[in-house]
């Protein structure tokens, strides 16, 4: 029974971390329709980044997030403003192949500048836990599971109580229609674009130090991520949530009873049945297409 | 034609050269240890061309077709002593099979799920051939036998057994581009909602192109596991891999039968150029994708068709305007329907319909009859629910309530293209052509039902061709057969998309503001086609605001307001029911009432 509750508790604080990083993801799908496959390839620079930070300068990891979420912000406004913006009104599909022509270009520089090696940053926290009773939290976990929450709720006030909230919520919905009331379509997109890269960098900040990783990670996390937004529903906030809670708990359940090696293949399996029963996913809502 | 022909005769020189070039060049073992990775590049690129290019669903794990080849092949010679090269169609078949499994559960939906579920799919196998060990020897990868022929002839087999394979995958993908198959998936790509309107089973089109874009792969891999002699996970599942088969596919020019195979070659060459001179896989990355990049920027839709396009600048075919003369004389003959659904009965029925979006209520309980044979007017103020009450009627939407019946069948159930199939066809009000397809694709495009003969007939030539050329010339567009539908004007599009729900050979034609922005002489072109094709037997639910054009030529007329039916009759009745006037004008339509507010407010 302890070893369940462990299980479920790790879950909930990794799913809380895959939360912030597929709110990027699905906040850019929900307001550009375009699914960003350079978001993983954004963390994994992040994660560098970060790690490079903590070497040479003796910054903390989890803290470096305030230095790399505004720089990922600068990123995605310039990346859109300059490369995502010239393919506005073309097929979802060319889209999906930029930024896949992106994150490969990320991980080439990488590979370039700091080799094809794993690196993790490794803090004086990283061994130790907090313990609850019977249970064991480790301390980055937890660390990384409060910024997480954080960032979201910032997030959250700011696309709902907030001006720029509120124009790029109306321009996720009604592109046009956003126009006509004079909220410019390309400065919100970009705005978008750059709010979820900035989640990019909460989100590789603590990847650094709960994870391994090297260049061609970038694979196995935007197949995670965007497992997270298809079984949640594309474009849905909520959705992903539930489907980044899925995840974690998918996860560490089959490391505690199955083995590790299954547990992300354990993910897909559920994603498939999801599918099978819900075609457009948990939250998923279909619209209607005549009047678009 | 001759523009046509040019490819094919290209392609063929390009073959006999290669085919050629072992014989000329035979103590060469490097050129062709390069030819040999451009024609397996080429075949996947091909293959994924069929999914990717023609039905326009991206697939980034397309590599994984390669590597389930290599490890059925493998595993498959290992355990029973065969040689790799006579199982490798086994490849093939489990390609098939993982592709129709996958494609069942992500595919029967519209949207991006396709596209993210095959990166996952490639990722799941890797981690499926490290830890299924007993299977596949895990990391340690597996080592095969050394090829059984005189080591005198190197590579030479191999070298021709690819360029084999190739050839069959260029004529299997443009064998599937002349057939309607092909036709209906180019459909989805450009408008997967008209596609089903038109009778094409989406669902089983994408999956079975799916599985047509992954068994040359399969067989390229076991051929590929004998050629490397040893393969391992890292190797098989490998992402590059699926990078160098979409670039190749856009570099060339996806969705054309040549490009990906141009395409292959070149990204190829770059791909060993890069590895020769520039340094290590790591820099590989970086190059390509910073291609990637340039190429969507820049060249997106790739060299062929940029060259094709320069082509036709250079070289203008002049067409003639709208042949309205010709059109006027060309008599309609309708194609009967085996079985024709006959017998009593109303032809369509629909019983208290109601669709809700949100709380809108945009059809309220609503009931309407079309008798057979009859030309039935549906008119209404605007967001009356009369497109939306279409909408249900062909299944674009499925109705919150209420029964729909067709020739005494129920079918608010089945899907789009199974009620095109039954006889149902409808029009578009804004025309919902395939832009990027020719006039006469999209009069070709259309099932008018699900068989497998139906949908593997030649498109390109023959029986349906011609049809659909008759059909254009019926209203008057012949001439512009050969033209991009999207280049026509809107009146025209309006005649082709007429053309094309006539394709589907119709028991009952819904028309959605036929008359809406045509110009006075076309609208009688348009109305004499369907006063023809109702003397011919063909059913119509017309929706349109053009009230002298509905008195004159509908009977019944009902009419909607507020989701519902307020009233119906002949004309005559309509004409001046009081009801109709108000819901229609509102109430203070009067000129009588307006006065006296005027006055009114004069005296005020």
């Amino acid at each position: 029974m302890a070893q369940f509750v462990q299980a479920v508790t790790l879950g909930v604080l990794i799913g809380g971390i895959y939360a912030l990083m597929a709110s990027g993801l699905t906040l850019i799908f929900g307001v550009l329709r375009i699914i960003n496959i350079a978001q993983g390839a954004f963390l994994i620079l992040v994660a560098t980044f970060t790690w490079w930070m903590w070497r040479a300068i003796g910054i903390d990891p989890i803290l470096a997030a305030f230095i790399t979420t505004p720089l990922m912000g600068a990123l995605g406004w310039v990346l859109y403003r300059f490369v995502v913006v010239r393919i506005r009104g073309q097929a979802p599909s060319m889209s999906v192949l930029l930024t896949f022509g992106i994150a490969l270009v990320i991980e080439g520089f990488l590979n370039v500048v700091t080799g094809n090696r794993f690196k993790s940053a490794t803090p004086s926290y990283f061994e130790e836990s907090f313990r609850v009773g019977d249970i064991l939290l480790p301390k980055a976990q937890v660390y990384g599971f409060l910024a997480a929450v954080a960032v979201l709720g910032v997030l959250y006030l700011v696309l709902t109580r907030t001006w720029t909230g509120r124009a790029i919520r109306a321009t996720s919905q009604n592109p046009s229609a956003a126009a006509l009331v004079g909220i410019g379509a390309t400065s919100t997109a970009a705005l978008a674009f750059a709010l979820g890269s900035a989640s990019a960098g909460v989100g590789g900040s603590i990847l650094s130090v709960l994870y391994p990783f090297f260049p061609a990670s970038h694979y196995d996390w935007i197949s995670r991520l965007l497992g997270i937004v298809v079984l949640g529903g594309m474009g849905s906030l909520p959705g992903a949530l539930v489907g980044a809670l899925v995840l974690g708990l998918a996860e560490t359940l089959t490391a505690t009873y199955g083995g590790l090696q299954w547990s992300t293949l354990v993910f897909y399996l559920v994603i498939m049945a999801v599918l099978l029963v819900r075609p457009q996913g948990l939250f998923g809502a279909r619209l209607r297409e005549d009047a678009a | 034609m001759r523009f046509l022909s040019r490819p094919h005769l290209i392609a063929g020189v390009v073959f006999l050269a290669l085919a050629l070039y072992p014989l000329i060049n035979p103590w060469q073992p490097y050129p062709q240890a390069v030819l040999l990775m451009m024609f397996l590049l080429a075949i996947q690129a091909s293959s994924w061309n069929i999914i990717s290019g023609y039905a326009g669903y991206v697939s980034l794990g397309h590599s994984m077709f390669l590597g389930l080849g290599s490890y059925t092949a493998a595993i498959i010679a290992l355990h029973t002593g065969l040689n790799p090269l006579w199982v490798a169609p086994i490849g093939g078949v489990t390609a098939v099979v993982v592709a129709v499994l996958a494609g069942s559960v992500v595919l029967r939906t519209r949207g991006h799920a396709f596209v993210i579920i095959t990166i996952a799919l490639l990722l799941s196998a890797q981690i499926l051939a490290i830890n299924l060990s007993g299977l596949t020897n895990g990391s340690d990868g597996i080592t095969l036998e050394l090829p059984f022929w005189n080591a005198d002839f190197q590579n030479i087999p191999f070298y021709y057994a690819f360029l084999f394979l190739l050839a069959l995958t260029v004529l299997f993908s443009g064998w599937i581009a002349r057939t309607k198959f092909g036709t209906g998936l180019i459909a989805i790509r450009e408008d997967e909602g008209k596609a089903a309107a038109i009778g094409v089973n989406t669902t089983i089109f994408k999956i079975l192109a799916y599985a047509c874009s992954s068994f040359f792969i399969g067989v390229a891999g076991g051929v590929y596991a004998y050629y490397q002699t040893f393969l391992n996970p890292v190797g098989a599942f490998a992402i590059l891999g699926s990078v160098l088969i979409v670039l190749s596919a856009l570099v060339g020019g996806r969705g054309t039968l040549y490009g990906p195979v141009l395409g292959a070659f070149i990204i190829s060459l770059v791909n060993e150029g890069a590895t020769v001179y520039g340094g290590n896989t790591q820099t590989r990355v970086l190059i390509l994708g910073l291609i990637l990049v340039a190429v969507v920027l820049f060249l997106p839709a790739g060299l062929l068709p940029t060259f094709q396009g320069w082509w036709r600048k250079r070289h203008p075919v002049s067409t003639e305007y709208t042949d309205q003369a010709g059109a006027l004389a060309h008599t309609i003959t309708v194609r009967e329907r085996v079985p024709s659904p006959s017998g009593a009965g109303p032809l369509l029925e629909v019983r208290g319909v109601t669709k809700r979006f949100g709380g809108l209520t945009a059809v309220d309980g609503a009931d309407l009859t079309v008798e057979r044979g009859s030309i039935t007017a549906l008119i209404g103020p605007n967001g009356s629910g009369k497109t939306t009450l279409f909408n249900l009627i062909t299944g674009n939407m499925q109705a919150d309530a209420g029964t729909i019946a067709f020739a005494g069948k129920p079918i608010e159930k089945l899907p789009p293209w199974s009620r095109g199939h039954l006889g149902l066809g409808r029009t578009f009000q804004v025309t919902r052509l395939f832009k990027d397809m020719t006039v006469l694709q999209n009069v070709v495009a259309p099932l008018p039902d699900g068989k497998l003969r139906t949908m593997f007939a030649d498109a390109v030539s023959g029986a349906e061709a011609s049809r659909a050329r008759d059909l254009l010339d019926v209203v008057g567009l012949g001439a512009f057969a050969a033209q991009k539908a999207g280049a026509l004007s809107y009146g025209q599009q309006k005649l082709v998309e007429l053309a094309q729900v006539l394709m589907l050979e119709p028991q009952l034609i819904l028309l959605d503001e036929p008359a809406g922005g045509v110009n006075p002489s076309l609208v009688g072109r348009i109305t004499s086609v369907i006063r023809e094709l109702n003397r011919a037997g063909v059913t119509f639910l017309v929706v349109e605001h053009n009230i002298p054009l509905v008195l004159e030529l509908c009977d019944p007329i009902y009419v909607f307001a507020r989701g519902t039916c307020i009233a119906s009759g002949p004309p005559s009745r309509i004409r001046s029911d009081q009801v109709v006037l108000d819901a229609y004008l509102g109430d203070d339509w009067r000129p009588g009432a307006t006065a006296v507010e005027r006055s009114l407010d004069a005296h005020a």
